[in-house]
């Protein structure tokens, strides 16, 4: 499934700087994987060496977080938008 | 930079910024509506002055830490594309504690957070913090650079 990807500007860096970009997959592990193939470095930025999500990271199918669905085993559809962006976040 | 040295890891500038009262205010009334919890938000500029204000959901609910809702992050660069604005600061309250950048708030200014040999996830934007702890609210800004090092900024509320 082709998908619309959006990086946050602050990871944009892991794209090479690109916004908006098309990329396939079934799944979004799988998205990653494909997302990696083409921007090596990508996957070790956006899971642990465990497979899992950055804590501070957020993955957004269309208007739901992945953490709210099935997480990285989220099936994607063609015409989804997939939106990486790390949390804004901090604490006393 | 002229620096002088203020106490633990942060630094005070002498450089003095304007920055006009409404957007004080601003903070310091959502601070204290959202109270118990922690309030977030993010202030845009445009043409290196602050433009405009918007608060943003605090995720994580909590007195004691702040996740700002993504899905209004994402809208927000979007504002900022369509406006010509820029980002200029992200605030946040400390129900309890003074308004200066805790060890949190340090760390996850870096991304992945506390790559602190990195250059911080924003370039030269201001870490806007509003403390509650006392009668008087106190709203300060700050610099948070590579290392880490901050840097409070000498404001003048206009």
């Amino acid at each position: 499934m082709t998908v619309t990807v959006k990086m946050a500007a602050v990871i944009q860096k892991l794209t090479d700087n690109q916004k908006e970009f098309t990329a396939d997959g079934n799944d979004i592990y799988n998205l990653i994987l494909n997302i990696e193939n083409r921007y090596p470095g990508f996957q070790s930025q956006i899971l642990t060496e465990s497979e899992e999500v950055h804590q501070f990271l957020n993955i957004y199918v269309n208007d739901e977080d992945i953490r709210f669905l099935a997480g990285l085993q989220t099936i994607i559809n063609a015409g989804d938008t997939v939106s990486f962006l790390p949390a804004l976040a901090g604490g006393q | 930079m002229l620096r002088m040295f203020y106490g633990g890891n942060v630094w005070k500038s002498i450089v003095i910024i304007e920055i006009p009262i409404y957007f004080k205010n601003f903070i310091i009334e959502h601070a204290e509506n959202d109270v118990p919890n922690e309030a977030c938000g993010i202030i845009h500029s445009k043409n290196g002055q602050p433009s405009s204000i918007h608060k943003v959901t605090n995720r994580a609910n909590s007195p004691y830490r702040y996740e700002m809702d993504g899905l209004q992050q994402l809208n927000l660069e979007k504002i900022r594309d369509e406006n010509g604005e820029n980002l200029f600061a992200i605030y946040h309250s400390h129900v309890a504690t003074e308004a200066k950048p805790s060890p949190t708030d340090i760390r996850m200014a870096f991304f992945p957070p506390g790559s602190f040999n990195s250059e911080p996830m924003f370039d030269n934007i201001y870490y806007v913090l509003v403390s509650l702890a006392h009668d008087n609210a106190d709203v300060r800004f700050y610099k948070i650079n590579k290392g880490p090092s901050v840097e409070e900024i000498t404001v003048k509320f206009v």
